[in-house]
């Protein structure tokens, strides 16, 4: 099936009723956990991942990833009325969007970030509707030995791109493989790490995972430095840009747009580092980086504009390999798991409906998004008046509903809050959380890839050296880990 | 202190873990056996251990602990958290919600009693709507069958 007529497929499924009011549910809880400080959009999808189980899988799925690109959108209005992150990938946005605020701008400000998302949101799925499809037809001729070294490879791109040590996201990696392994061996049957725990047995279970290290520890975080919100606009005036803000900000678009596909596509990427390398890029190429800081429109569109494309690109890796490139793709890859279905390079022609059904929603979903973020702008910021010590607590019982829905066990929820204060220590001791939830999720898949690795070959772990997909996979994590090692180097040089 | 401390933790951690992991076997006649994954994860984490044990401390990285009134409001949550996990088997998921979010309200943000009960109510109220009846959900039911 070629990419049009796969579209073709995908707008079938979505344009029908249920289908299209999932989507804009999606949309809409989306935006609500963009503009809610202290929600991400990660605890979200956990929280609403259980929900999901009634539905039939492209529902499902058209929700879940509809929360993810909507958050994206929603995230820019808090950083520019309360100069507060909605979620991480707008966090540049404050730097600019506030100042604009401040200015009186706020209109233009949450204008061009809406229109600058839903130009990058479907400049990314053009992209990702005929990029897809080539990637998904070279990895189907890929084995266990092949699959292997790219999970090896997107794990040591995670590590290459993570903020903070690297030896510590090693140790997260290999704590998400060791937390993985709890449970019984689907090869053997055999009981690992469970110390004849009934409640063990089964695992422990993403959804707790997810809920305590980006739900409850988040909580953590936020109850410790209560802050008042203060809102900079209480009424929002001229959203459509200007001719001058048109001039300023089209390329910042188009450069963002670009930009966030690509580091959508890279593990370790996605919205939050496409974010900041978009700020960053239009501040050195601008004749005027002085202006940057002060309310400059394209540090507003450039940034807003590359995490709406890297989410179109972040999700390129989990449909067309089953390899998720950070913890909300990893999400993606547990509830499609959940459902019974595999993702990877024969996704495409076993669940076309499914896949082209995603890849067709979020055309439709960033139409939502524009009517739903720029005529209801005004009823999201009145929402910011809520303050934070009505929503805590609810974003708790929503954690322990969303947590206990998954197997109806309590022993979950005592995982769910180990997780939460752990995750709230580690986060203090600069550790990042992403990289033991990808492992988390992938660990199945790796162990699965090199045992049957190691089976099909009479040299052992030779094959891994042997077969030159893997050889070449496996050499190019090693350089980059060298250049992990000499990135270090330097920077401890230069201190 | 306490980041030596979790190093040395994470030392213990790979060490256990990866003698466990080797009494599971590692390789048999028919190839890779339930250790050899674990072993090698634990192999890492016991080394990444050593490595930051072994780095000399930056007193400036120091984690900046709560106290106070601030780890007042983190164990007010731990505790509401505490109850749920501990109360939702007896009193289900309404009970115990309610009683949650009073404790929470209380400690955390020492909203007064009227405030504190009329909003607990109505969010437990709207949450069991929502899961229970909306979505389908099932939610932990009490000895009163809700």
């Amino acid at each position: 099936m070629d990419a049009l007529g796969g579209l073709a497929t995908g707008f079938a499924v979505i344009l029908t009723p249920g289908n299209l009011y999932l989507c804009f549910l999606g949309s809409l809880i989306g935006t609500l956990v963009g503009v809610l400080p202290g929600v991400g959009p990660l605890a979200a999808l956990a929280l609403l991942l259980p929900v999901t189980f009634t539905l039939s899988p492209v529902g499902g799925m058209v929700m879940l990833a509809s929360i993810f690109y909507g958050a994206m959108y929603g995230g820019s209005t808090t950083s520019i009325l309360l100069n507060i992150p909605g979620e991480a990938a707008s966090v540049v946005t404050c730097i600019d969007g506030h100042q604009m605020a401040r200015q009186g701008r706020a209109g233009a400000a949450l204008g061009i970030a809406a229109i600058g998302s839903f130009i990058a949101g479907t400049l990314g799925v053009v992209v990702m509707t005929f990029f897809a499809p080539l990637i998904a037809a070279v990895a189907i001729r890929f084995g266990p030995p092949e699959n292997f070294g790219l999970m090896v490879l997107g794990l040591v791109c995670t590590l290459f791109m993570i903020s903070g040590s690297t030896i510590k996201g090693v140790l997260m990696i290999a704590l998400g493989f060791l937390s993985a392994a709890v449970g019984i061996d689907v090869v053997n049957g055999r009981e690992r790490f469970t110390f004849g725990s009934v409640d063990l047995s089964g695992g422990i279970e993403l959804l707790a995972v997810v809920i305590g290290l980006f739900g409850v520890a988040e909580v953590l975080s936020n109850v410790e430095t209560m802050t008042k919100n203060t809102l900079v606009a209480e009424r929002i005036r001229g959203l459509w840009p200007t001719l001058a803000d048109w001039r300023a900000s089209w390329m910042a678009i188009l450069r963002g747009s670009g930009l966030g596909f690509l580091l959508g596509l890279v593990p370790g990427g996605g919205p939050v580092t496409a974010s900041f390398v978009s700020y960053a890029l239009e501040r050195r190429m601008s004749r005027h980086p002085e202006r940057f800081g002060k309310g400059a429109i394209e540090g507003v569109a450039g940034p807003e504009s590359a995490n709406n494309a890297a989410v179109a690109g972040s999700i390129i890796p989990v449909l067309s390999l089953g390899i998720p490139g950070n913890p909300v793709t990893a999400l993606l890859l547990g509830a499609l798991i959940i459902q019974g279905i595999q993702p990877g390079p024969l996704f495409m022609t076993q669940r076309p409906d499914l896949f082209w059904g995603i890849v067709a929603s979020m055309y439709v979903g960033n139409v939502f998004l524009l009517l739903l973020n720029l005529p209801l702008v005004g009823l999201w910021a009145q929402l910011l008046r809520i303050p934070y010590r009505v929503l805590f607590p609810l974003v708790l019982l929503l954690s322990v509903v969303g947590t206990y829905s998954a197997n109806k066990n309590v022993f979950d929820l005592w995982v769910m809050l180990a997780f939460g204060v752990a995750g709230y220590v580690l986060r203090k001791l600069e550790y990042d959380l992403a990289p033991f939830v990808i492992a988390f999720v992938l660990a199945p898949l790796l162990e699965q890839s090199l045992r049957q690795s190691l089976v099909m070959s009479p040299d052992g772990a030779m094959i891994l050296v042997q077969r030159p997909v893997t050889a070449l996979l496996l050499a190019a994590s090693a350089v980059l880990v060298a250049l992990m090692f000499r990135r270090k180097a330097r920077i401890e040089g230069g201190s | 202190m306490f980041e030596r401390i979790l190093n040395a933790f994470w030392v213990l951690l790979g060490a256990a873990a990866a003698s466990y992991a080797w009494t599971l076997g590692v390789v048999g006649p028919a190839g890779p056996e339930s250790g050899l994954f674990p072993l090698i994860a634990a192999l890492i984490v016991m080394a990444a251990g050593i490595v930051l044990l072994l780095r000399p401390a930056d007193g400036a990285l120091a984690p900046d602990f709560p106290r106070g009134a601030a780890l007042g409001r983190i164990l007010g949550v731990i505790a509401g958290l505490l109850v749920m996990a501990i109360g939702i088997p007896y009193l289900g998921f309404a009970v115990t919600g309610a009683v949650t979010m009073i404790i929470l309200l209380r400690t955390v943000e020492q909203t007064n009693w009227g405030a504190s009960i009329a909003l607990a109510l109505v969010s437990v109220l709207v949450v069991t709507w929502l899961f229970g009846h909306v979505l389908g959900m099932v939610l932990p039911r009490g000895p009163w069958g809700w």
